[in-house]
């Protein structure tokens, strides 16, 4: 883990932030992944956040208010993501995100109004329940469109109808 | 600071965001985001009842019913989409509207392309601040007392003096030498007069030479043009109430500005061909051996469909002229192609630009030449344009005007400038 | 595979394609590169006069700015897609890409493609997402069917 640190540190970068002010970062290699906790979950944002750090990987952990972000290095975010899931398979979902966590170019109390993606965050996780029920209970369904029935079986039927008035 | 609330779609892609914020910063302000929840979004737009299909555009509605519900605040609005954009045209017009209709916040527009500047921004942030912080100026309405206006212009320097609303005496001196051209002009305003400079009250300067002269003469006012043009013209037109557009075809650019109660809330500058500019016509008068004051009641006479002249370039359209007549074309037919060009050019590159409010108010020294104010009237499908009395002196009278709700006042802009 | 999405940004399509074993391909990962580079300044998403003009690539210069723009950062995924998912009429929350004619642009350019393309309906029912769910998920069983087929032949 150390060597890891050590390895970052040589990576600087800087980076302007758009206030004037300017971070130092490594993030040009890192990922970040949000773990959204989603309803019906069977394990709490706390418990989330005790397993992430009882993994022991060097990656950030942010508790958020869905779940929790993680960032760092690919193969490190990906482990915990991959073992985050097994806790609950069809209650957890993994969203992408391209900014790093806390960054002041995105974040609501710089720039008054909150960043897009929080609204979209807000508006997916109400379609979550069915999502989690269609995984729960998994089956193939026909992909082809139904075809359009011919006119004349369609006069057809109209005519069948109209007759039995 | 000033908070200045940004309604737009397309900054952050089209790669200006920063641009804006740096124009901003500049005059003192500060570019911010109205807050909205994701449930607003819907009910504001369809209460706004303008179907968008881009959410950044719903996004933009919402911001701006948040501002008119007092669920955000700001000083000002900037309202800005991508240029070529139609849905977001109609948008930006309609919450320009919106604003305009249910605050009292001073508005902007703007259209912008990848390739907008901050240094572009600059005026329009600049009137904006100005509008925000000199509010109570700019809502003056009549002149008091004995003050002077000088308009530094690109190629006249124009100078009135006024006392007690009324304009009793003016100067127009060719601009060469900056303070020297402003001293002839107001000897020129007081000649006649019974004043002395020592009996002024107080100077407002505007134009390009504004700062300079400001500064030498201790000038309470020193004032952008936009603001100034535009309370002049209404103030002369009669119409400080409602909105208006205010046209100056300049010597060197081009000033569209609409107003709304007198305070303008959007203007387009151009000034890139002079094919468009006044200074075409002064060398088309030149040509045909005329005067300028001539050259508009000999286009009154001419049929410019018989000339053709329609360049964008001041060099080929001269040209175009030595060949309309070489082809037998009457010099009154070509003094009305020439009006006829100069209108048609600014209606392409700047009045599409702007949501041409009646009515139109033309100022400056072109707004002399009848043949030209006939040629804008045509091409806008017969609005009423207006050209007040003394319109030739228009950012001078502005610069009076304001300058006379400052002369008690512990302002002095010529101690703003460094 | 790697699977194209539209919405974009969408968590709900890109978590579900992750499941399946393939790649999403998310405008988040092009968003990275951006905000993370240290040669640039024009916060928030670090796009500058230049993007604009290689979304030139994707559409012509009357194309307002914003429209090109978005698409120097979707251009790249419409190249990499091997499959697209594609959900119309999402509301604003399921993800977007701001812009009514990139969205266009972008749908278009997926459907030109030679490459499996589902099209789903927004769901107007929890019946509807739980059939959404399914639809998707057979989709991306077949792709792998899809690419056995192929290797046989």
């Amino acid at each position: 883990m150390s060597k890891k640190n050590e390895d970052i540190d040589s990576e600087f970068c800087h980076i302007p932030m758009g206030d004037g002010t300017y971070r130092d970062s490594d993030q040009k290699d890192k990922i970040t992944r949000m773990v959204i906790l989603g309803p019906g979950c069977s394990i709490s944002s706390k418990e989330l956040f005790n397993f992430l750090h009882l993994l022991e990987l060097p990656i950030n952990i942010r508790l958020t208010c869905y779940g929790a972000n993680l960032n760092g290095e690919p193969d490190y975010v990906m482990e915990a993501v991959n073992r985050v899931r097994e806790l609950d398979p069809t209650h957890i979902f993994i969203k992408f995100r391209g900014f790093p966590p806390g960054d002041p170019r995105r974040c609501r109390a710089k720039r008054g109004g909150a960043r897009e993606g929080f609204h979209q965050i807000e508006a997916e996780y109400k379609l979550l329940p069915e999502v989690s029920y269609a995984l729960e209970h998994p089956k193939h369904v026909e992909l082809t469109q139904p075809k359009k029935i011919p006119v004349d079986e369609f006069t057809e039927i109209v005519k069948e109808i109209e007759s039995k008035k | 600071m000033i908070r200045i609330a940004q309604l737009s779609c397309g900054t952050e892609y089209s790669g200006v965001q920063k641009e804006i914020e740096k124009a901003a910063e500049t005059f003192g302000a500060q570019m911010v985001m109205p807050d909205v929840n994701l449930d607003d979004i819907d009910e504001a737009y369809e209460k706004f009842g303008l179907s968008c299909a881009s959410s950044s555009l719903k996004l933009m509605i919402a911001r701006a019913m948040s501002l008119v519900e007092g669920k955000n605040e700001a000083d000002a609005v900037f309202i800005c989409t991508c240029f070529r954009c139609a849905e977001a045209a109609i948008a930006r017009n309609e919450v320009r509207r919106l604003i305009q209709n249910y605050t009292d916040l001073p508005v902007v527009t703007y259209s912008f392309t990848e390739k907008t500047k901050a240094s572009e921004l600059f005026i329009r942030m600049e009137a904006l601040t100005t509008v925000v912080s000199r509010k109570s100026i700019l809502a003056r309405e009549k002149q008091e007392g004995l003050t002077l206006g000088i308009d530094s212009g690109s190629t006249t320097t124009k100078v009135a003096l006024m006392e007690n609303d009324e304009i009793i005496g003016t100067g127009w001196v060719k601009t060469g030498d900056i303070i020297g051209c402003a001293n002839d002009g107001i000897e020129q305003a007081l000649d006649g007069t019974g004043y002395k400079l020592d009996d002024i009250e107080a100077i407002g300067t505007t134009g390009y030479g504004r700062i300079t002269i400001g500064k030498a003469m201790g000038a309470k006012l020193i004032q952008e043009e936009i603001s100034v043009n535009s309370k002049g013209a209404v103030y002369l037109a009669n119409a400080q109430k409602g909105e208006a557009t205010v046209l100056d075809i300049g010597g060197m650019d081009n000033k569209v500005i609409t107003v709304n109660n007198g305070i303008p809330d959007n203007f387009t500058m151009g000034g890139i061909c002079a094919g468009a500019s006044g200074r075409f016509l002064d060398m088309t008068s030149n040509r045909l051996g005329v005067d300028i004051t001539e050259l508009g009641p000999l286009a009154q006479q001419g049929n410019y469909r018989n000339a053709i002249l329609n360049s964008y370039c001041i060099v080929f359209g001269i040209q175009d002229l030595v060949t309309t007549l070489a082809g037998g074309a009457s010099k009154a037919d070509a003094a009305s192609a020439a009006c006829h060009s100069v209108a048609e050019q600014v209606y392409e590159q700047q009045l599409q630009e702007i949501d041409v409010r009646e009515p139109l108010i033309q100022v400056g020294g072109t707004s002399l030449i009848a043949g030209l104010v006939d040629a804008v009237h045509d091409i806008l499908g017969g609005i009423d344009v207006i050209v007040p009395e003394y319109s030739q002196y228009i950012g001078s009278i502005g610069a009076a005007m304001l300058v006379s709700g400052l002369k008690d006042t512990d302002i002095d802009d010529s101690k703003r400038f460094k | 595979m790697k699977v194209a999405i539209f919405p974009p940004n969408s968590m709900i399509l890109a978590d579900m394609i992750v499941r399946s074993g393939h790649e999403p391909l998310v405008v988040q990962n092009q968003m990275k590169q951006k905000v993370t580079s240290p040669d640039l300044d024009a916060p928030p998403f670090n796009m500058t006069e230049d993007d604009p003009i290689s979304g030139l690539k994707y559409a012509a210069i009357e194309v307002p700015s914003g429209v090109r723009g978005r698409m120097s950062l979707f251009g790249p995924i419409i190249e990499e897609a091997e499959a697209a998912i594609i959900m119309n009429e999402a509301p604003y929350g399921f993800g977007c890409v701001g812009c009514a004619r990139s969205s266009e642009l972008t749908v278009f350019s997926l459907r030109r493609k030679d490459i499996p393309v589902l099209e789903l309906d927004y769901p107007t029912s929890r019946d509807d997402t739980v059939e959404m769910v399914y639809k998707i998920n057979t989709f991306l069983d077949n792709l792998d069917n899809d690419g056995e087929d192929e290797s046989n032949d």
